[in-house]
């Protein structure tokens, strides 16, 4: 179950990061993150209609300056895939994805799309990681962030119920 | 009107606003009537409003324009709602419409029946929603948009037809990196950042021990 407790030491870790631009879509694993980030008065942060349009988002606000994030279950991947290829991609543009992992070893639900996560972003060319451990996700955020920014492409972390 | 009549109409109001346009005839005739690094193409159907909302976002106190195409709104429509419910101030968002998908070999939009984009733009919270079918209606829309707070709407209603212009003169990179150097030289922002080679962590440690400047 995810917690307020977790949620801030998530934000702990991208706020640490560098990042201030988040954009969103709900999973109910995501809920307790998605409340704190639209608290926080240090970054901003839009929920949207449809995960590709944050691509586009995240689009304007990498060329503007900002660490952007998106945060999205993996069907939401699935959704931006497109944008992500003749956007992020074909332009050059850092953008952490942040995956929910439904589907993940242990989830009973949407295993179809646990199934298909790591080959689609295999046949993107996304650099992902998974985060299953609290004590090591600070230092794989900003790895990937690092990492995004780097090679300007969009970098991938695999979110799952351990760090929620 | 033309879409080229009706960008020449409004190519001496812009400024140094960012412009996004739609790929196609939008992109190809603007950056003929108004060439300049501050020309942001998008190439992902749909994502051009998308786009634009990111840069108002991200850089409140600068007027950014999309020239979107009704074929892409249709995609996006999603992003009608999130500029209705993030109302950014500087946005100006255009729709040129021709009723067609001009681009992929003008079979028909959804704007070839009963659409009102303005009308949808309202309901979806943008109250500055207005309809402009000539070059002098459509200049006045956008003098109006660019002199007050937004969001701003505007249904421009073209012809079919592409002008005579060449093509956009950049690949994504270059148009990439050309936009980024004229947001920072217009805004004073450092965005790109030199990457840092290894072999300069000690110097870099030496400076900062020192508390002096690499």
């Amino acid at each position: 179950m995810a917690t307020a407790e977790a949620a801030q030491r998530f934000i702990g870790a991208l706020k640490e990061a560098g990042v201030d631009f988040v954009v969103a879509v709900p999973d109910i694993n995501l809920l307790e993150l998605m409340k704190a980030l639209a608290a926080d008065p240090d970054i901003e942060y839009t929920p949207v209609g449809r995960e590709e349009e944050g691509i586009g988002i995240c689009t304007g606000g990498a060329l503007t300056g900002h660490r952007v994030a998106i945060l999205m279950q993996n069907g939401g991947l699935l959704n931006s895939c497109n944008g992500l290829t003749t956007t992020a991609l074909q332009f050059g543009i850092p953008i952490l994805l942040l995956v929910y992992y439904a589907g993940d070893w242990g989830d009973n639900a949407f295993h179809m799309l646990g199934l298909v996560t790591e080959p689609v972003l295999q046949a993107l060319d996304i650099k992902y990681q998974a985060l299953r451990d609290p004590s090591t996700l600070a230092q794989q955020v900003r790895g990937a962030v690092t990492v995004a920014e780097a090679s300007k492409r969009p970098v991938a972390l695999l979110v799952t119920r351990a760090v929620l | 009107m033309k879409r080229k009549e009706a960008l020449d109409a409004i190519k001496e109001l812009v400024g140094d606003a960012f412009v996004v346009t739609t790929a196609g005839g939008a992109t190809v005739e603007w950056h003929a009537v108004r060439p300049s690094d501050g020309n942001l193409q998008a190439k992902t159907l749909g994502l051009c409003s998308s786009i634009g909302l990111g840069l108002a976002l991200g850089q409140p106190d600068r007027k950014v324009i999309v020239l979107d195409g009704d074929g892409a709104l249709w995609m996006n429509l999603s992003s009608l709602g999130t500029i209705g419910w993030k109302q950014p101030r500087n946005l100006v968002h255009i729709c040129m419409d021709n009723t067609v998908y001009e681009s992929s070999g003008g079979t028909p939009t959804v704007s070839s029946a009963r659409m009102n984009f303005a009308a949808l733009a309202r309901a979806a919270g943008i109250e500055s929603a207005v309809e402009a079918s000539t070059p002098e209606a459509f200049a006045a829309a956008v003098a109006h948009a660019l002199g007050s707070d937004g969001p701003h709407f505007i249904w421009c209603r073209i012809e079919q037809g592409r002008a005579n212009v060449p093509p956009f003169p950049y690949d994504e990179l270059e148009n990439k990196y050309r936009f980024i150097r004229f947001v920072e030289e217009t805004t004073g922002k450092r965005i790109i950042q030199p990457p840092i080679p290894h072999s300069y962590e000690g110097t870099l440690r030496r400076a900062a021990e020192s508390g002096s400047s690499a």
